[in-house]
């Protein structure tokens, strides 16, 4: 026979992302979009919510990821989520990054994290008082254009749906230096050419 | 080899979409077409177009380490010179590839002739491997064929081979430009195979590949919609576009696997055909082929003008021997040509539609063997993108 033996299809849908697995211990953090919504939570105080707030914000420009034009930047983030970096080019040229859209305080307060309700019970880690048996830093948080709901890391991790106590792998949200990610550099002559199979 | 008519089958464009084939419709016209089908003896099959297939591969194969090392052909073929050495070392480092088509004129007698190789991004892949070899199925169900029907197609039996055996990155990414149907298709297809062959694969759209690192030192890599590292991509954009882009310094400086490997860049361009008509004149499987340079003289009838670079047919202008000049139009006429002696496609006579057709093989290689035929069929000499695709079968 000069055929296949089968023809057969499986999937035919892109393969969803998937978060990488391991069987490091789970810690957790609040997730807030600002300051207020921290103190109105009563999970903290209105001191430990400006402390975290202000230390996200002075990592922001660090860690959130950097474009050089805006256009690209707001691809990602969405028309108007994106702002100047004060960082420069080596040609003094600018910087764009998304604007922060909220935070993770990586330090729960005791009084808070005695109540919270953790998925997977039996990973459970107990928070403690403050800073103590935290290993992940406060740091920003973004949303991506075509995802609003969910707060990211700059490095793109999805942290939460929503605001509120959130459990996570340390390593998952580890803030780094920001990158610069550029996009759209491949297809620019499949806007003259109509047809690139052959 | 015959052209048959033969009914459609009733639901098969209800089948064709729900298995992703959404393109087998264009502007309304036919792309699939099986109000007919062609038949092969098993001894046409074998001898005139899998035997020269597999020899024409080993010809072609055997000349692409004297292309990497050949500062004449490299520039006959318009092989950008920063890339000289990204081909040499992607052919020496034996980076693997997965499959080519060759396109071939053959009327059921005499030896087949090579009009060109699509050995960088072929497309008919899903039409070829799995909806021609479902009709075939279907029709023998139906009762109107005959069981013993066969066909030349191992295509998605040797690709899932072929995904076994090669030892890609993990996960393994697939891209093709976004807003192509076509490509994207095809692009399903050759990811379903892989993932039935056990590999772990991710679709990008092409114009989302990101880029981190610094030109300047070389650092940049290639990163997905997360900011992970592509290390493994088949892409299905020509190469002689990436070269020209903007990322195109990421290709050499990253670390990224590509499928195909840069080699084929030689292989997917018409001056492979001179280049082979100089080495093996007068082979049986072959078409004389020039380089046209600026002191050629006009074209002169029983000739085909070809630019290096064309997909589908575009911007190729033919004078048949008795005089009648064909063209089609295209956006490929800024680069280079090449003549080929023409050898004009075989007429057959289309009941249905009561029209001539004009009909090309497409012959497929994965790895290095033959792995079955596609058909095509247009009103002129021309085949183009939208001619309609046939399917056959092997039956004596």
């Amino acid at each position: 026979m000069k055929r296949s033996k089968k023809a057969a299809l499986v999937l035919t849908v892109p393969v969803a992302t998937l978060l990488i697995a391991g069987c490091e211990k789970e810690v957790q953090g609040m997730v807030y979009s600002n300051p207020d919504e921290c103190s109105a939570g009563g999970w903290n105080s209105t001191e430990q919510c400006e402390a975290d707030f202000a230390a996200a914000k002075a990592l922001h420009p660090q860690v959130a990821p950097k474009y050089v034009n805006k256009q690209e930047c707001e691809a990602d983030f969405g028309e108007g989520k994106c702002e100047t970096a004060p960082q420069q080019t080596a040609s003094g040229g600018s910087f764009f990054m998304p604007m922060m859209m909220g935070y993770l305080a990586g330090q729960m307060m005791n009084r808070g994290g005695a109540n919270t309700q953790q998925p997977g019970g039996a990973n459970m880690q107990q928070p403690t008082a403050a800073g103590a048996g935290s290993s992940v830093p406060t740091q920003p948080l973004y949303k991506s254009r075509d995802d609003r709901n969910t707060f990211r890391t700059a490095t793109n991790r999805p942290v939460a749906k929503g605001v509120g106590p959130v459990s996570f792998k340390p390593s998952q949200v580890q803030p780094q230096a920001g990158r610069l990610v550029r996009r759209g550099g491949f297809g620019q002559q499949a806007a003259t050419r109509s047809s690139f199979g052959s | 080899m015959q052209r048959i008519n033969i009914t459609e089958r009733a639901n098969w464009r209800d089948y064709a979409e729900e298995v992703g084939f959404d393109f087998h419709t264009f502007d309304g016209e036919p792309y699939w077409d099986e109000t007919a089908y062609y038949q092969f003896s098993l001894q046409q099959i074998e001898e005139d177009l899998e035997a020269p297939t597999e020899e024409l591969h080993q010809m072609v194969m055997d000349m692409v380490g004297d292309i990497t090392r050949s500062e004449e052909m490299l520039t006959q073929l318009n092989i950008p010179r920063d890339y000289w050495s990204y081909v040499w070392n992607s052919w020496n480092s034996g980076e693997p590839h997965l499959y080519g088509r060759m396109d071939l004129v053959y009327d059921g007698t005499g030896p087949a002739k090579l009009l060109e190789l699509n050995y960088d991004t072929p497309t008919s892949l899903f039409e070829t491997g799995f909806f021609q070899w479902v009709w075939l199925e279907d029709q023998i169900r139906n009762g109107v064929l005959p069981g013993r029907a066969d066909q030349f197609n191992s295509l998605q039996d040797k690709i899932e081979q072929a995904f076994i055996q090669l030892e890609l990155p993990t996960p393994f990414y697939f891209t093709s430009v976004r807003d192509n149907a076509e490509d994207r298709g095809t692009v399903n297809y050759l990811m379903d195979i892989a993932a039935q062959a056990g590999k772990n694969v991710r679709y990008i759209a092409l114009e989302d590949i990101g880029v981190i690192g610094d030109a300047k030192d070389g650092s940049q890599q290639f990163v997905d919609m997360d900011g992970e590292p592509i290390r493994g991509l088949f892409k299905l954009y020509p190469w002689e576009f990436m070269v020209q882009e903007e990322f195109a310094r990421a290709v050499t400086d990253g670390n990224t696997q590509m499928v195909e490997p840069a080699w084929k860049m030689l292989l997917s361009n018409k001056g492979i055909l001179p280049l082979l008509w100089a080495r093996y004149p007068d082979h049986p499987n072959l078409l004389p082929a020039f380089f046209e340079t600026a002191s050629s003289e006009p074209m002169a009838a029983g000739w085909v003008r070809k630019p290096l670079f064309s997909r589908e047919g575009a911007n190729v202008d033919l004078i048949t021997t008795g005089g009648e000049q064909i063209s089609a139009a295209g956006p490929y006429a800024d680069g280079r040509y090449i003549r080929q002696a023409l050898h004009a496609l075989p007429k057959f006579r289309d009941e249905y539609r009561n029209a001539d057709a004009y009909t090309m093989i497409g012959s497929w290689v994965v790895g290095d063997s033959a792995a079955g035929i596609c058909i095509r069929e247009d009103a002129t000499l021309i085949t183009k993108d939208s001619s309609r695709f046939l399917p056959h079968i092997i039956l004596d």
